[in-house]
């Protein structure tokens, strides 16, 4: 049966991660995809910084998320899946830096997944296209890194998930890391083969496939089972708004500028069992704090109808 | 490889000679074949609104009898002759993306047919036949266009016209998304089957730049996949968002320019692109007073010349048995880089005699009187932007040597960090 989630990120914190989960449950979710990520922020990392989260132990770290790993237990919200912090390979940054990331963050994050019971991590790709000359070459750096987390994540049953990810030319987005479908899938048989486990899974970023005007239907079949967990959110077809589903329009007709149709029919044709989940976090900074709750209950309402829609033989 | 200029809002379909002149003025020698002049996808719009269509008065109407193409196209055609401006490609009428007929894909059909008879009159080898699209469903898109290219194949066959698909966006309620042949999957596809199924090499591709650039696509990857099927490719500009044609490196945000130029260069460097560069730039060309166009075209003829150039960069250093660069800096660097396996140089030269007798990336920097010991065709890459400079300073030396121009903006790789900066004064060393 198909599940609802959302991220955490601006609603479970660290103070009181009890009222965070019990607010997402009240709201009609019934999972949630953890923001590790804001633990170690892109806007640090690509500012050649970092902090000192990830210098914590294991022990410490798992002490840290143990309030976290109950109160959504607690609340009856299942943490499916993890966000890990991003970017991990920072072209021209420190090697001090990257270094870092791969031997320290990555691993760390891997172990946090597993202390909290999640069984998918979305990991970024690396973004190195305009340097090494092709996408191919990009591609297999970022095989490099998930060759030092895939044992690991074997052993602990997580399943690393690569996203469709975009860049930008001039504040002009185009398509980054794992854009193309077919080469995803042909790449993650070779790499689950080579482990002989399911190591290596998709993430559908909806948002950033309609910036890059991919066919969303088309790409969802293509994916088929390896598709296993889902960024849900909505854009203008210009920026990464990470809004509310069938918010856009761009015509005087009034008619939803993102293909939300392809994206139901999709996941019908490959008959999606799994969480659909909203990564839609700006939506709460964006409505006033009163009206959160009643935005995130709006999500899930969606999350809800989609789930009917996909269902519906 | 030809550069052509599109004639929109340039050339004027009944009285073309002025604008055949700006554009022969403005140095080029070849421009397309637009067939868009006597049948506009406007036009094709109004299909059905009287009124509309009763205003055009003075003119052959296309739409209503595609028979009429070729007369319709003769004044045209005569001023190329008399002013010498060749078409090595056309491109057929077509509909706007956001159109709202799906009853003209018959009509679209007659219109192919006739500008296939006109290529051949004119002695156009290639014609742009965009797929249809009105009405079909995308499961369907293969099947429909399947039958429609088939349809032309003879005729074009007879003309000996080679038929061009192109990679489309569709407007999905105002959002420009992907659409037919925008997969290189698909694209080779077709046309491979196309090929095979007529017996001969009938079909191409057509790579319009404006159309991977509003979807997004990573047009390295794109053309490589493509490889010598690609026959033309449409320069033109826009700013990812909505459809225009702009003169290259004018949609720019923030000092940088809003077009993969870099993956596009990339790309027709690597599969060694010697088809026809089309510089579409109509509506910046629209947007100026006429007084400025003749202008606007000679700038563009510079840009386009400039694209080539980028694009041509390998097959120059290719076409010498042997090489010697001018200047130990970041352009030497990142010449060994990408290119020091495959051409490698005999030496490097510089003015700096501080580095004279020194290595740099695997070559021995020489002083440049070294360069009158030069085998015959030996070829001289001057990799420093000061280009006009040391072209003159090898000159003076007397040395007879051909004189090339390296440049590394657009290299099919990077170094993730540029060497520091050293500022070494241009002065000869005699």
């Amino acid at each position: 049966m198909i599940r609802i989630g959302v991220q955490t990120k601006g609603v479970v914190g660290d103070t009181s991660p009890r009222e965070g989960f019990r607010l997402l449950k009240k709201a009609g979710f019934s999972c949630a995809d953890f923001s590790l990520n804001v633990y170690l922020t892109n806007t640090l990392l690509y500012q050649n910084e970092k902090n000192a989260f990830f210098n914590q132990t294991d022990t410490e770290l798992e002490r840290h998320f143990e309030r976290h790993k109950y109160a959504a237990r607690e609340s009856g919200i299942a943490i499916n899946q993890m966000h890990m912090p991003y970017p991990m390979y920072v072209p021209g940054g420190k090697n001090r830096l990257n270094e870092y990331l791969r031997d320290i963050v990555a691993p760390k994050s891997l172990k946090i997944c597993a202390h909290l019971e999640c069984p998918y991590i979305v990991i970024h790709g690396f973004k190195l296209q305009h340097f090494l000359g092709s996408e191919e070459l990009e591609w297999q750096e970022t095989e490099k890194f998930l060759d030092t987390l895939a044992p690991a994540a074997k052993e602990m049953g997580i399943t690393l998930c690569i996203e469709n990810l975009y860049t930008s030319i001039a504040g002009h987005v185009v398509e980054g890391p794992c854009c193309d479908a077919k080469k995803a899938s042909e790449r993650i048989d070779r790499f689950n083969e080579k482990y002989h486990a399911e190591v290596l899974g998709f993430c559908f970023d909806t948002g950033h496939a309609n910036l890059v005007g991919i066919d969303f239907e088309d790409f969802i079949t293509t994916l088929g089972f390896r598709l296993k967990v889902l960024h849900i959110h909505d854009n203008d077809g210009i920026a990464d708004l990470h809004q509310i589903p069938y918010t856009f329009t761009k015509t005087r007709e009034n008619r939803v500028s993102t293909d939300w149709e392809g994206f139901l029919q999709g996941l019908r044709k490959i008959n999606f069992n799994k969480v659909l989940s909203f990564e839609t976090a700006p939506v709460l900074s964006s409505f006033p704090e009163e009206m959160g709750e009643e935005a995130l209950k709006f999500i899930a309402r969606i999350g809800r109808y989609f789930a009917e829609r996909v269902e519906t033989v | 490889m030809n550069l052509l200029c599109t004639p929109s809002h340039i050339v004027g379909i009944k009285n073309p000679y002025k604008g055949l002149r700006n554009i022969f003025t403005a140095g080029y020698k070849n421009m397309l074949l637009d067939f868009s002049l006597c049948c506009t996808s406007g036009e094709l719009e109004q299909i059905g609104k009287k009124e509309a269509i009763k205003e055009m008065t003075d003119r052959l109407k296309v739409f209503e009898n595609p028979e009429k193409m070729s007369e319709a196209m003769l004044p045209l055609l005569k001023q190329c002759e008399a002013q010498k401006v060749h078409m090595p490609a056309a491109y057929a009428p077509y509909l706007e993306r956001n159109t709202k007929h799906d009853d003209l894909n018959g009509l679209l059909f007659q219109l192919a047919k006739e500008s296939i008879k006109v290529c051949g009159q004119a002695g156009c080898k290639n014609l742009v036949i965009r797929p249809l699209f009105a009405g079909i469903s995308s499961e369907n898109l293969w099947k429909h266009n399947k039958a429609y290219y088939l349809g032309l194949a003879e005729l074009a066959r007879e003309q000996d016209v080679c038929i061009l698909l192109e990679n489309q966006c569709k407007d999905f309620n105002g959002h420009l998304v992907r659409g037919a042949c925008s997969l290189t999957e698909d694209a080779r596809h077709w046309i491979d089957w196309l090929n095979e199924t007529v017996g001969e090499e009938r079909f191409g591709f057509c790579l319009d730049v404006g159309v991977c650039n509003l979807c997004g696509q990573n047009m390295y990857d794109f053309i490589t996949e493509l490889g010598n099927r690609l026959k033309t490719v449409i320069l033109r500009d826009c700013n990812g968002n909505r459809e225009s044609a702009m003169l290259p490196f004018t949609s720019v945000y923030q000092g940088r320019s809003q077009t993969d130029w870099q993956n596009l260069i990339r790309g027709l460097r690597e599969i060694g692109f010697d088809g026809e560069l089309i510089m579409d730039m109509r509506d910046t060309i629209s947007a100026f007073s006429h007084l400025l166009r003749p202008e606007i075209l000679r700038l563009s003829k510079k840009i386009g010349d400039f694209l080539k150039w980028q694009i041509e960069m390998e097959i120059r250093l290719k076409q010498y048995s042997s090489r010697v660069l001018f200047g130990a800096g970041n352009m030497c660097r990142n010449y060994m880089k990408c290119y020091g396996k495959k051409y490698p140089p005999l030496f490097t030269c510089d003015n700096d005699r501080t580095v004279w007798d020194t290595e740099f990336f695997g070559l021995t920097v020489k002083n440049p009187r070294c360069l009158k010991e030069l085998p015959e065709d030996c070829a001289i890459f001057i990799c420093n932007i000061y280009y006009k400079e040391i072209r003159e300073q090898i000159l003076e030396m007397g040395i007879k040597n051909p004189i090339e121009y390296f440049n590394d903006e657009y290299m099919p790789s990077f170094y993730l960090e540029r060497l520091p900066m050293k500022e070494v004064p241009l002065k000869k060393q005699e």
